[in-house]
């Protein structure tokens, strides 16, 4: 291979790579946002997963299983912000049990709708949509713009987050939410409404990070098909400062990581392969140390914000 | 006189167990300016937060221009001209002025030029009545009184016709009052009603038309100011819970005979202290409290208060200079070796710096006494003692809880309150620093901790009051110094204190130049 | 402010303590209940299995007990940081890594006695599981980096160490699965009872759990560190080193989860094998939270889930129902219990 062809590669991968990360990241951003800090994210990734694959096998279409994804993230979404804003349970604990509890219903769906069998069942992988004209490009066409549907969301989802987060009013009201709720609550802004949106909206953006991996990877679902992406997309969460366009620019490096680590397997660069699946952990624990200094987090991010709690006090 | 503009009718409202309003009634006419007086926990905040719907009512009724009204959030009373402005502002501090006045009006999906129509509108509102700001400021980096402003604006930009103000005069500096109350006037004057919370006798005196008077949740009276003695307001305030003659609070510290300080015990010089930003929040502080001595130190909050006393208390790193209390000389970490040599210390923000709320209530009883004895032996716990102190505590303080044993997230406000004076006055001392020690306490928990400081001074204990309450320092102090921009302006003694003079001081008018 | 309503008698208030608790698991049966039923499985037989399986056979009990052994480990792993507030989500990885260290001290000091052997092979786990959660307490201390998410992808880093160990460095070519050579003979845990067999580790780690709680409960280090849970902040303020504690309690985690790992190597496998922490994380943080961090209830806890563990596998090899069912019920039970609670503040 000579080295244009190679890096055209390389970078055609992490544009392939980075979805589940930015979609993941950007909906823990969400929540975060208002002050709803899931760590459900590597559970909701594989339920998603799951119940998408399923529902694309049984039903079809890889639309219903696009569909089943979002509704099953959303659901668990739903559960996270039933528990935390309205019962005003602690958010980790809660987190941490709706983690368990997906990630044990993923292999129990799996194993109770196709059992176990030597051949995996297998759906179709999402298809390349060239862009017309862009996709015509030199390089960069064959880098940006000839892609499946995924790569163009999460792209245009960051942008758009952007958007409404830092140039409309509703953003500034979710924003603020984050950031001290009873100043937001105290101008008529609905605190409960605002988190349990982006927590709904975010559990479904998890979901759609969780069933893209059988959609664009193995085409089936295997029980460590996460691998730690959905703990990773956290940290991606943190160096990106919480802030959707940082998010997407830190998902290139979290891909590029992914990417370099099996590139350098394939062409056996005389490491063991082992310490090579290490990186992107290792990369990931090394980028949080300045990543933990500058990130600006939401001031109220993990609590649970009770309007009257004041008064006892 | 005509109907009432607001008038609030048999409110009840209870929080768990404890009973905060009790048929409580309350009118406000039309142009006046009405004074809400009471203690700590007397309910003051309560009743006006329901009036401004962050609190629901269990019962009762509310009536504005006449009208029966269900306010249900602050949305609702904003739409019914109502604005209220809180002690602790609710503001989104890394957001900018106009942000945080135009939150929650701006259009769903609009843009930056409805941002920029707000801050002209911000502009007007602000000449109008006086009220300067920069509209595109971020508000964290802004000082109290600024704030404050930004906080009243936030009502007017409602177009609200009703202003609650809930202890307004807090942080500010006696000119900066008066200023306050100019404002107050002529808003009042342009056909705002305002409602004004406090629980000093004196500005209601200084501003108010008529005054309601709260005690544990209940009224006390309502009267015109023109028809109100000082002693009727004090005697409705404290009931029969405090002997009044006899209370420092209200009749002034006693006039001692001669006062010899001793040996010095907190000895400070050119102390810098770096705040969390960074950069230094106290800068060259020298100065020296003896046994027998309390020395004040008066300042606007967010000018190196904070800082000084964590310093001193081998909480924060000293960037420079040196500290000595009670021949320990201090470095970051030290506390604990402080605690050991008798040095007690009272936090500013009691919820955050001292209470546990997961713990027991012994386990809150003991915290930061829990190596000595008679709580332990060697790395070991001694429970049996421990539960033996708490108990006595508990009756000794009057802390309503089922024991020792009892999680303290279960116990009322109050009682969370005692618990803390408790182990603050608990363990004999020599020396106290004290930040903002009454802040939050009913009237007869704050006579009790005036009481213990004065007792503690005439035994010989050095004790170092940082307090925001300027009449609780001209009361207590012997010395005040007052830091402005975490600079010491000067240390006025007590034949020198003068409101005004501290007022100027920090506003930072140096002592020389005053 | 009045307060009104004295608080209830004391025999009243010990059945409200234990009435969540019992709801809970009755509610989570039920659920699951019927979700056995929906799939078209005999529920009665099912709980039956669940419930009973341990305590049937000599055998099931046994089993029952092996289990209990890294299950309470493990809980104790995530209830001593969670004490200070602090998440280890990383016993997985410190179990791994003290596996690792006591499988190598294992075969390289082979032919030493057992006197000195297996003693050294269980503080090798110790120190390497200890070692192991050092890390991210580091990472806390000087550089302030959540924990949850340090000891997590520290437990990504072991999955591959271990297959690095098990397939490289002593790789047993004999075994199908990745498998290092046996451990000396005398690194291996003495028997308590010989048929069915029960080592040594079940009384280790009744020694350790005892040790734990006269820690937590007794100790003025203790108190410092529940202080610490309760406030950070207010523990600061008064003299604890609450960040030094932080980390403390995160290495004393990760030495119980090394500890986990050793036993397991020493008394079970006699050598290392990749997958062998099985699912004793999940198992060991539902069951702290169950405890809801009390040191005092978790080895109870450990072994109710020890039972429907070991009932669970029945389950599914004689009904074909997927164990991850029990998983999902002890969510369910952590759920409950904490909605109890809610319940109970209203």
């Amino acid at each position: 291979m000579d080295a244009q062809l190679q890096v055209i590669t390389f970078l055609r991968l992490v544009m392939i790579t980075l979805v589940p990360y930015v979609l993941a990241a950007q909906g823990t951003m969400l929540g975060g946002r208002t002050g709803v800090f899931s760590v459900a994210q590597e559970g909701i990734m594989l339920v998603a997963a799951s119940v998408g694959f399923l529902a694309a096998y049984y039903l079809g279409g890889l639309l219903y299983g696009v569909l089943a994804a979002m509704l099953v993230g959303g659901i668990v979404g739903l559960l996270l912000a039933y528990f935390t804003t309205t019962l005003k349970m602690d958010q980790f604990v809660i987190g941490l049990a709706l983690f368990f509890a997906t990630a044990g219903f993923s292999s129990l769906a799996y194993k109770v709708a196709i059992g176990v069998t030597l051949i995996p069942p297998l759906i179709p992988t999402l298809p390349d949509v060239p862009l017309p004209v862009l996709s015509q490009l030199p390089l960069v066409g064959d880098i940006f713009f000839r892609h499946n549907v995924f790569v163009y969301l999460a792209i245009v989802l960051s942008l758009v987050l952007y958007v409404l987060l830092y140039r409309t009013g509703i953003g500034l009201e979710l924003r603020a939410v984050g950031e001290s709720p009873l100043a937001a609550d105290s101008l008529g802004v609905n605190v409960t409404l605002m988190r349990y949106v982006t927590t709904v909206v975010g559990g479904m953006l998890m979901g759609l990070a969780g069933v893209y991996l059988p959609m664009a990877y193995t085409g089936t679902f295997t029980e460590d098909i996460v691998r730690g992406r959905g703990w990773l997309s956290i940290a991606l969460t943190f160096f990106g400062g919480w802030n959707p366009h940082f998010i997407l620019l830190g998902a290139f490096f979290f891909a590029g990581v992914e990417v370099l680590a099996f590139r350098a397997q394939v062409t056996n660069v005389g490491i063991p392969y082992q310490f090579l699946l290490m990186l992107p952990y290792l990369a990931t624990i090394l980028v949080m140390i300045p990543g933990f200094r500058w990130a600006r987090v939401p001031a109220f991010l993990g609590r649970n914000y009770d309007r009257e709690k004041r008064a006892q006090v | 006189m005509t109907a009432p503009l607001v008038e609030m009718r048999h409110i009840h409202k209870r929080f768990g167990d404890v009973v905060a309003l009790e048929d409580v009634h309350f009118e406000l006419q039309a142009g006046e300016i009405h004074g809400l007086l009471g203690g700590n926990g007397a309910g003051k905040t309560t009743l006006m937060n329901i009036l401004y719907g962050l609190y629901t009512a269990d019962r009762g009724e509310i009536h504005v221009r006449g009208q029966r009204v269900l306010i249900h959030s602050p949305r609702d009373a904003l739409h019914l001209g109502i604005g209220m402005v809180h002690q602790h502002f609710l503001q989104v501090a890394p957001f900018t002025v106009v942000e945080n006045i135009a939150l929650g009006t701006l259009p769903r999906l609009g843009g930056k030029k409805h941002v920029r129509a707000a801050a002209d509108r911000i502009q007007a509102l602000a000449q109008q009545f006086g009220l300067a700001v920069d509209p595109h400021a971020v508000v964290e980096d802004l000082p109290v009184g600024v704030r404050q402003r930004v906080e009243i604006l936030k009502a007017l930009y409602r177009g609200a016709d009703v202003l609650i103000l809930d202890e307004p005069t807090t942080n500010l500096t006696p000119q900066e009052v008066d200023a306050l109350f100019q404002s107050l006037r002529a808003m009042v004057a342009q056909g705002l009603s305002v409602i004004f919370i406090t629980h000093k006798i004196r500005e209601v005196m200084a501003v108010c038309d008529r005054v309601t008077v709260l005690r544990e949740g209940r009224n006390v009276f309502t009267r015109s100011r023109a028809e109100t003695r000082e002693e009727d307001l004090v005697r409705g305030m404290v009931g029969e819970q405090l002997d009044v003659q006899h209370s420092f609070l209200f009749s002034g510290r006693p006039q001692e005979t001669e006062h010899t300080a001793g040996a010095p015990l907190i000895q400070v010089h050119d102390l810098t202290v770096l705040g969390d930003n960074n950069v230094p929040a106290v800068q060259g502080c020298t100065f020296t409290v003896r046994e027998g001595e309390i020395l004040g130190i008066a300042g606007v909050a967010g000018n190196g208060q904070t800082e000084l006393a964590e310093a001193l208390m081998g909480i924060r790193p000293i960037a420079q200079g040196e500290v000595t209390i009670n021949g320990y000389r201090v470095r970051v970490g030290s506390t604990r070796h402080l605690l050991a040599r008798d040095v007690a210390y009272i936090p500013e923000d009691r919820l955050e710096d001292g209470y546990l709320p997961a713990a027991s209530v012994a386990h809150n009883l003991i915290l930061g006494y829990h190596r000595r004895p008679p709580y332990s032996r060697g790395s070991f716990l001694d429970w049996p003692a421990v539960f033996q102190a708490a108990w006595r505590l508990i009756k000794e303080y009057n802390i309503r809880t089922a024991g020792p044993t009892e999680i303290a997230a279960n116990l009322s406000g109050g009682n969370i309150q005692r618990l803390m004076l408790a182990r603050a006055f608990a363990h004999p001392f020599r020396v106290l620093i004290a930040h903002n020690p009454t802040r939050g306490l009913d009237i007869p928990s704050t006579e009790f901790v005036y009481r213990k400081l004065l007792e503690a001074r005439a035994r010989g204990a050095a004790i170092l009051l940082i307090s925001e309450d300027l009449d609780e320092l001209l009361l207590l102090c012997d010395r005040i110094g007052t830091l402005y921009r975490g600079q010491l302006m000067g240390i006025l003694d007590r034949p020198a204190f003068d409101k005004y003079r501290i007022g100027e001081m920090m506003a930072g008018v140096a002592a020389t130049q005053a | 402010m009045v307060v009104t309503q004295a608080s209830p008698p004391r025999l009243s208030r010990w059945l409200m303590a234990a009435l969540p608790y019992v709801a809970a698991v009755v509610i989570s049966f039920l659920a699951a209940g019927v979700f056995i039923a929906v799939m078209g499985f005999n529920v009665l037989r099912a709980y039956e299995t669940i419930l009973f399986t341990s305590f049937r056979t000599p055998n099931g009990f046994i089993q029952t007990l092996l289990k209990f052994v890294p299950l309470t480990l493990q809980a104790l792993a995530f209830t001593v940081p969670l004490a200070a507030g602090k998440f280890n989500i990383g016993g997985e990885g410190q179990m791994i890594v003290g596996a690792i260290g006591a499988t190598a001290v294992g075969i390289l000091f082979a032919g030493a006695p057992g006197v000195l052997l297996l003693p050294s092979v269980l503080l090798a786990s110790v120190l390497a599981g200890a070692l192991w959660a050092a890390i991210p307490g580091w990472l806390l201390y000087r550089f302030g980096i959540n924990e949850i998410l340090s000891t997590v992808l520290m437990n990504f880093v072991s999955f591959q160490l271990i297959n690095y160990v098990a397939t490289e460095i002593w790789p047993d070519p004999a075994a199908g699965h990745p498998t290092t050579v046996p451990i000396g003979e005398g690194a291996l845990l003495p028997l308590l009872i010989r048929r069915p067999p029960l080592h040594l580790g079940f009384l280790l780690t009744i020694v350790v759990a005892v040790l734990v709680y006269i820690y937590v409960t007794r100790t003025v280090y203790g108190y410092e560190l529940v202080a610490t849970g309760a406030n950070p902040r207010a523990a600061q303020v008064y003299g604890i080193p609450v960040q030094v504690l932080s980390v403390l309690a995160l290495v004393l985690g990760g030495a119980m989860a090394g500890l986990a790992g050793g036993v397991e190597v020493a008394g079970i496998h006699r050598r290392l094998i990749e997958g062998l922490q099985s699912n004793y994380l999940t198992l060991g943080i539902l069951a702290g939270l169950i405890a809801k961090g009390r040191v005092v209830a978790v080895p109870f806890v450990a072994f109710f889930l020890s039972v429907l563990e070991v009932g669970a596998s029945a389950m599914q090899r004689t009904m074909m129902i997927p164990g991850e069912m029990v998983i999902i019920v002890e969510a369910f039970i952590v759920l409950f219990i904490l909605l109890s609670e809610v319940i109970r503040r209203r």
